[in-house]
């Protein structure tokens, strides 16, 4: 089991799209407009620019990292064979799913590191320890309703369909939840839309952290909704997924 | 005590029956060909012998126990028709990985080298060729040491040469008391690699014995004259006669006593017989009588 996770991770990290997509895009990103924007301070928070886009730019890391990491390689193993060679030998179905989503949630930690060690060294961002140790915590382990997502994207569609899917849905997730630009700029409508989003709710835990605020109890329960839906789900497909007909 | 014993087994896929009331045994250490046409049955005898399907009806027993709990303690290794391997990892990363999920593993190096994959070890699995790839899914079926080994048309994608080496080392595995199935549409792979043949025909076991067996007591031989205009009725029950054709005015009676069939042909009948020819069946012939549609 262990093995099987070394492995996951290690095939991913050596995966280009991986790379480019989740860790040098966000990172990019961050020191792009951190050189830009770094020294304004929102409005409505009170928190300086720099540590909003890094909020923003590790929460776009982490989420496109969950979907990355999942939908299209899970599809592809199922689609190519790779599933049923696995299938054949003794690992229990259940650990194939197991694995996947914990290493799913390592190959989260380079895009939040990355960015929080760029917004240090770069714009010298800094928090109390708690506030860092808090943000990174929750940072992390928030993914769990993306990485659902994505086990169930691959669960359901095939790799050419799943592939649009996974980037429609993290793109979609990412800019309806904030990370690119704020909500308050949206029209009613689609901010309505985005408010029940899991994303907006992993994006606003993460702003009441750094503003020093402990998180806003509707952000908590929606994602921890979200992550209970999304996990059932995800559980439900692929159990259809590995049938034995 | 068997390693494979089939039980009246039969596998529906809506209205089509995969596997018709198939009953086999294959005792441990042996080595078999399933040899059918496609669409006989034979992957899916397989992929229930592996627990990816479920009988509809019956019982399978792999050393006693069901499939799944055969595969769960590691008895059995497989190659399948298709499968890619993960494009990210090398040959012996993908090998190390596979085998450690075996309780009994066989060591790294002996399953490079049952495979020919010494020199390939660190190459990624995106830059193997067809040929490669097959030696690296051959590497996986036997990397937990199993007891039972199944291939399901093991050389379909491969050149000649790379069938010799295959079957090579089919046979060293072979060679430390291990059972295997492996299943063929190839009559020479049959024949030249296994030390039984059960042909199989829309769902069920036609031919059961080694190659020879097969090649005498079924086809046997055949005898073919010109016919003409002659009524070919009561051919088919010369004494020996097994099957009756009649093609373009030529007349081929498929015999297991050819003495007896021409004596008669000639004594019994008042047929004008003309141009008569001898064959010896081959097991071309054999498979190809068996596995008709009758």
């Amino acid at each position: 089991m262990t093995h099987y996770l070394k492995v996951e991770v290690l095939r991913m990290l050596r995966n280009k799209r991986y790379v480019i997509f989740v860790v040098a895009f966000p990172l990019g990103f961050y020191l792009l407009y951190s050189n830009l924007w770094g020294a304004q301070t929102d409005e409505t928070t009170g928190i300086k620019g720099s540590v909003l886009l890094m909020v923003n730019m590790a929460a776009y890391g982490a989420l496109a990292s969950s979907v990355m990491s999942t939908a299209v390689p899970w599809a592809q193993e199922r689609h190519s064979g790779w599933l049923r060679q696995l299938q054949i030998t003794p690992l229990p179905a259940w650990a194939i799913l197991a694995t996947k989503l914990v290493a799913s949630l390592l190959l989260v930690l380079p895009a939040l590191v990355l960015v929080g060690l760029a917004a240090v060294l770069t714009q010298h961002v800094s928090l109390p320890a708690g506030q860092w140790a808090g943000l990174l915590a929750f940072m992390w382990i928030g993914t769990i309703p993306f990485v659902a997502l994505g086990l169930a994207i691959g669960s359901m569609l095939r790799p050419d369909t799943a592939q649009p899917v996974a980037m429609i849905s993290m793109f979609g997730l990412a800019l309806l939840g904030g990370l690119w630009f704020p909500t308050s700029l949206m029209p009613e409508a689609m901010r309505n839309v985005a408010r029940v989003l899991p994303s907006y709710d992993y994006a606003g835990i993460g702003w009441r952290i750094v503003a020093g605020q402990a998180p806003y109890g509707p952000d908590v329960a929606g994602i921890v909704a979200w992550a209970v839906a999304l996990g059932a789900v995800a559980v439900f497909v692929y159990r259809r997924a590995v049938v034995r007909a | 005590m068997n390693a494979i014993s089939f039980t009246d087994v039969t596998k529906r896929y809506g209205d089509v029956l995969a596997v018709d009331g198939l009953d086999l045994e294959v005792p441990a250490g042996s080595t078999v060909a399933l040899l059918g046409p496609n669409g006989a049955g034979k992957s899916t005898s397989i992929n229930m012998l592996l627990g990816l399907l479920r009988p509809s009806a019956g019982e399978i027993r792999v050393f006693g126990e069901p499939p799944e709990t055969a595969v769960a303690h590691g008895e059995i290794g497989a190659m399948l028709q298709e499968g890619e391997l993960i494009p990210e990892l090398t040959v012996a990363e993908t090998v190390d990985f596979v085998r450690r999920l075996y309780p009994n593993p066989l060591p790294r190096e002996e399953i490079l080298r049952l495979a020919d994959l010494t020199e390939l070890a660190g190459r990624r699995a995106n830059r193997l060729s067809g040929g490669q790839t097959q030696r690296v899914r051959f590497a996986l079926a036997v990397a937990g040491g199993p007891r039972l080994l199944l291939l399901d048309e093991p050389t379909a994608a491969m050149d000649v040469e790379s069938r010799r080496t295959f079957w090579e080392n089919m046979r060293r595995y072979a060679a430390q008391g291990r059972t295997i199935l492996f299943a063929t549409h190839y009559l020479e792979e049959a024949d030249e690699n296994s030390d039984r043949v059960v042909v199989i025909a829309r769902g069920r076991v036609v031919a059961d014995g080694t190659a020879a067996e097969i090649k005498a007591g079924v086809a046997g031989q055949t005898v073919s004259f010109r016919l003409g205009d002659q009524p070919a009725a009561g051919l088919e029950s010369l004494p020996g006669t097994t099957g009756v054709e009649l093609q373009a005015g030529r007349v081929t009676l498929r015999t297991t006593d050819l003495d007896s069939t021409v004596e008669a042909l000639y004594r019994k009948t008042t047929l004008d017989v003309r141009d008569l020819q001898v064959h010896g069946a081959d097991l071309e012939d054999a498979f190809l009588a068996l596995t008709k549609e009758s």
